[in-house]
């Protein structure tokens, strides 16, 4: 048997699901306090995350006698004068220094590994010494890739007429069954997630005491929370 | 348009949402009842993850990002799972994690709780460990390539990384014979190929939510990824390392959805062209 605090963090993950979940029928007050709660958990996870992230890379090196990072909290506070009308600009300070790292360390192996990698990858696809569905695959991959390069590299209007107007519409039934794939990818992830919460809530939450009458409750208040106001028997609302 | 005119292909396009969503709900629910037992493939991608893993040396260091949010813990959770039985039973591996996102601790805790470490005789601090949350993604893995110890000198719980024997002799990316990223965000995902394949050429594992995978195909393809799986198919891994759990259970679900969802594609369908050829508005 679980624990006190356990049962609680069951009992409560399982209420919010059902509460989140229920948007998909009709908007309520039950999803609403649902969705207020999680941004302020969220918000407040997060706070604690940085606060912890600042104590462990910032504080204890410089406690450890590493005065460099004073350098760091210092533009760390800079960043917070945005807030100021009179000061704001400070902030540009060490926000050029975050875009100026961030872009440095993403330049150095983006040619290579964006680039350089995928260009030879599409390159070295055979088409020639290999078997039949592997060749008509690659060579459709092959035709794509470069109909998809064309489209958006040569925008000239004159380039997507006449006979080079066939380049374009396979650019663009190629980027439709891309998106396809990709809006079937999202159907399976969202589904994934939905089995995960009932699966959760059928696995962990009905085999506790009480839940198994507390399910139908909860549905009750929920469909009368989703009826409109004025068409409640109960309370009476004043026009 | 009036109540009375409408037609059949009216009605057949404005189903009600709720009613679809009450006949999902219940195909959702009917095969976590009665489970029907739809066969599972075991995948390519999954093979080579599995063997991958299996032909690691003992004495191999391996480091885990649960780069995830709470969103994506139904379908990286169970991968997560299998892939640490995997190792922990195959033995004489170290397996050092860290997180990108800032729930990852937390989802952390999950994977452990429900792995059960100790039946494998595997302590944490001896055979795994967890450096905690290091914000900035990719400057954060760029930095725990260079050096763990100087991005964060202790692990998630604050005690000293080199109290841990499980962190001995291990600093830097070229320490490691594999890097397994679960991740919901691109950031991560394509981070882990420029900060560590690209600049340390280490073999890389990526597990991410379904919707990721055609972005991340082209890595894989140019040979960046040595196997690109999505959650979905925890229940392949868990087949393959014999401990059946929540990854299997969900693929009648996940089957059941998906034709339903076809279905739901073919009545839309039927009932545009049956409107348009009908003589009605498109």
């Amino acid at each position: 048997m679980a624990d006190f605090a356990t049962i609680i963090q069951i009992w409560f993950a399982a209420l919010f699901t059902i509460w989140v979940y229920s948007i998909a029928f009709r908007d309520n007050v039950f999803f609403k306090f649902a969705e207020h709660t999680f941004v302020g958990a969220a918000a407040g996870h997060s706070l604690v995350m940085g606060v912890n992230n600042v104590q462990r890379s910032g504080w204890a090196p410089l406690m450890a006698g590493n005065y460099l990072y004073i350098i760091v909290f210092v533009l760390g506070i800079l960043l917070y004068t945005r807030y100021h009308n009179e000061y704001f600009w400070m902030s540009r300070f060490p926000l050029s220094v975050l875009v100026g790292i961030g872009i440095g360390i993403t330049m150095r192996t983006t040619v290579t590994a964006e680039f350089i990698a995928q260009i030879q990858s599409t390159a070295g696809m055979k088409v020639l010494g290999t078997d039949a569905w592997t060749a008509i695959s690659n060579l459709i991959f092959i035709i794509i890739t470069l109909a998809v390069v064309y489209y958006f590299v040569f925008t000239f209007p004159k380039m997507h007429g006449g006979g080079l107007g066939i380049i374009s519409i396979i650019a663009k039934y190629g980027m439709m069954a891309a998106f396809g794939y990709s809006f079937a990818n999202t159907v399976l992830s969202r589904f994934n997630m939905i089995f995960g919460r009932l699966d959760f809530i059928m696995s962990s939450w009905l085999p506790l005491p009480y839940a198994m009458i507390a399910l139908p409750v909860a549905l009750i208040l929920l469909i009368y929370a989703m009826i409109p106001a004025a068409r409640r028997p109960w309370p009476k609302t004043q026009n | 348009m009036g109540k009375e005119s409408k037609t059949i292909w009216d009605r057949l396009e404005d189903i009600p949402r709720e009613v679809l969503y009450a006949i999902l709900i219940i195909t959702f629910i009917m095969p976590m009842l009665f489970p029907i037992g739809f066969p599972v493939p075991i995948s390519p991608e999954v093979q080579r993850w599995y063997d991958t893993i299996d032909k690691l040396p003992s004495g191999s260091v391996i480091m885990i990002d649960f780069g995830y949010s709470g969103g994506g813990e139904p379908e990286l959770g169970p991968m997560a799972v299998a892939v640490y039985h995997h190792i922990f039973r195959k033995g004489g591996i170290r397996v050092i994690a860290m997180s990108t996102s800032n729930e990852g601790t937390l989802l952390f805790d999950k994977v452990i709780a429900e792995l059960n470490p100790s039946q494998y005789g595997k302590q944490y601090g001896v055979d795994y460990i967890h450096i905690g949350y290091l914000a900035g993604t990719e400057t954060a893995m760029a930095a725990v390539g260079k050096s763990i110890r100087t991005a964060t000198a202790t692990d998630y719980k604050g005690t000293p990384l080199d109290k841990y024997p499980v962190m001995q002799g291990v600093d830097e990316a070229k320490d490691f014979d594999l890097l397994i990223c679960y991740t919901t965000g691109g950031d991560q995902s394509e981070g882990w190929v420029r900060q560590w394949y690209t600049s340390y050429q280490t073999p890389y594992l990526c597990c991410v939510i379904a919707m990721m995978v055609p972005t991340m195909l082209p890595y894989q393809k140019a040979g960046q990824i040595v196997s690109l799986t999505s959650g979905a198919q925890a229940g392949q891994m868990e087949l393959l390392v014999k401990m059946p759990g929540r990854g299997i259970k969900s693929a009648d679900v996940i089957t059941l959805t998906h034709l339903l969802c076809i279905v739901f594609v073919v009545i839309g369908n039927v009932a545009y062209f049956g409107k348009k050829f009908s003589g009605g508005k498109k």
